[in-house]
């Protein structure tokens, strides 16, 4: 059997409430403003009593919560405001500290229409706070992005990695193969690059990996363009659409550049500077080609300019099968 | 049952006048011109109503319902194909989030916009038919149309199609709301609507 909760049972139930209760007559006035509000607002229940809730609130003037109470009490619908689309719409906070700086709390805003009884054309505002799960929230989506970057990007060189470059390659190559176009890869490798780090030690070592990445970015002109650190001392660069011609006055281009930076290197006998090599393939890829040709064969390309002493821009021509010097 | 051209014309006039009131609230949240529009009314069997939201290419929906009682009961359901549903949150949240970082505000203020074009729906209805109708609060739920509970069933029942047509930020996105009647509901509805057509002198 169920016993009738009287009246001031169920006021003193409001009243101590986790979630903040506001009970509107059909004028608007506050009938019921519950300990929870009192203390996260700067009224107390007594002088809320009786109130208008746009003069104890004028925040809400105008507003889509005056809206959802005209709804409740003239429609009898009921309306929900979300946290993303009104955030900390009422002058709520958790402290006084938060008062302090004006810090509000986050709130998702139930406007539900009372019908039943003595309460005819009434309405219940009940507010929650939403703050910890919205902090919480912004911190794991920090965190999933920075996860998202780190897993795509290269620590040292801030450039993409070798597993981003092999997904954005294989998108590229597909392309090119779809469109019947042709797709240029460059493999780079920095000359006698031991021999740099024995000298010079680990930290330069890492120094010169970054500055020659940046150059390298720099020198990337279109936006398809892919460059990734491959591995170690080597970087790879796609790109997109460019015929054989270019693409070799471009890896040309990319030693003298690499060469102005004049970084010192009493490891090399010629020039005393840092050099690079590069490989070049250029294919039109037919419908059974893979990405793996292309790869192996500026990787070919790139074997003969350092055995053939470094500092060299050579590029192995796929179809007739021989290696030219770029310049 | 079905709707003759008079009602039919008459009930896209009044779900008109219901999401022109919702496209102002929602403007007004955004602070940007929302645009809705219901191009298009059909009753159809509850089985054929798969095939209207399965005739599009999208299989992944985002719905928000709605219960209203009163002088007829209706579930009234908001549909977008998830990724529209997506883009709308997305354009009301602000263009600097990605769709990936909306996943926690997505299901909240999705059930915010469908509440808003129901709830709008319905008491442009209940005003121009002097009904008195009461709605539960909004539930928004992610799925295909196999787990759409709301097309599945024995019963004869009936479901009101609007398309709808809402335009944020010259963007153009496409759903349907979905009234679920029972055929003695849907009766007394279309008594409301011949009334008002005959308030109207046009009946």
């Amino acid at each position: 059997m169920t016993t009738a909760l009287e009246c001031g049972t169920l006021c003193s139930v409001i009243d101590n409430l986790e979630v903040g209760v506001i009970i509107l007559n059909a004028e608007r006035r506050v009938m019921r403003w519950n300990y929870w509000l009192a203390a996260r607002n700067c009224h107390s229940t007594e002088q809320a009593d009786g109130k208008l809730l746009l003069e104890l609130m004028p925040e809400a003037v105008g507003t889509r919560l005056e809206m959802a109470i005209d709804h409740a009490i003239r429609d009898r619908m009921p309306s929900l405001l979300s946290p993303a689309l009104h955030g900390t719409l009422l002058p709520l906070y958790q402290n006084a500290e938060d008062r302090k700086r004006n810090r509000r709390m986050h709130q998702l805003i139930h406007v539900i229409p009372l019908i039943d009884g003595p309460l005819q054309s009434a309405c219940l505002i009940q507010i929650t706070d939403v703050t910890a799960t919205v902090s919480r929230e912004r911190v794991l989506r920090q965190q999933a992005e920075s996860l998202r970057r780190n897993s795509f990007v290269d620590s040292l060189t801030g450039i993409y990695n070798r597993r981003k470059f092999d997904e954005l390659f294989a998108l590229e190559f597909a392309k090119a193969q779809r469109q019947q176009k042709p797709i240029a890869m460059i493999m780079v490798d920095i000359d006698q690059f031991g021999a740099y780090a024995a000298l010079y030690g680990n930290e330069q070592r890492d120094l010169v990996l970054r500055d020659i990445a940046a150059e390298l970015k720099a020198a990337i002109q279109s936006a398809g363009d892919i460059l990734a650190r491959f591995d170690n001392e080597r970087f790879a660069l796609a790109l997109p659409g460019m015929e054989e011609k270019s693409a070799c006055l471009f890896a040309e281009n990319l030693r003298l550049r690499i060469g102005t930076l004049k970084i010192a290197n009493e490891s090399e006998a010629e020039g005393k500077l840092v050099t690079i090599s590069l490989g070049l393939a250029v294919m039109v890829p037919e419908a059974s080609a893979d990405t793996h040709t292309l790869l192996s064969s500026a990787d070919v390309a790139l074997y003969q300019a350092t055995h053939e002493g470094g500092n060299a821009a050579v590029c192995f021509s796929v179809e007739e099968g021989h290696f030219h010097t770029c310049c | 049952m079905d709707l003759n051209e008079l009602q039919r014309d008459a009930l896209g006039e009044v779900f008109n006048i219901g999401v022109g009131r919702a496209a102002s609230s929602l403007s007004q949240i955004v602070n940007d011109t929302v645009l809705l529009s219901a191009p298009e009314v059909m009753l159809v069997h509850r089985s054929d109503a798969a095939k209207v939201l399965l005739g599009s290419e999208f299989r992944q929906f985002s719905t928000v319902s709605q219960h209203f009682s009163g002088a007829f009961d209706a579930e009234a359901m908001l549909v977008f194909p998830e990724s529209n549903a997506l883009e709308i949150v997305r354009l009301m949240v602000g263009p600097h989030m990605s769709i990936e970082e909306l996943s926690e505000f997505e299901q909240e203020a999705m059930c915010e916009v469908g509440n808003i074009i129901l709830n709008a729906c319905m008491s442009a209805l209940a005003d121009l038919f002097h009904l008195s109708l009461n709605g539960t609060l909004p539930i928004h739920r992610f799925g295909d149309t196999e787990s759409l509970a709301f097309l599945e069933g024995d019963e004869q029942q009936m479901i009101l199609v609007l398309q709808v047509d809402m335009t944020i930020s010259q963007q153009r996105v496409q759903g349907h709301i979905l009234f679920l009647l029972s055929v003695a509901s849907m009766q007394s509805l279309l008594d409301c609507l011949d009334n008002y057509l005959r308030e109207q002198g046009l009946l």
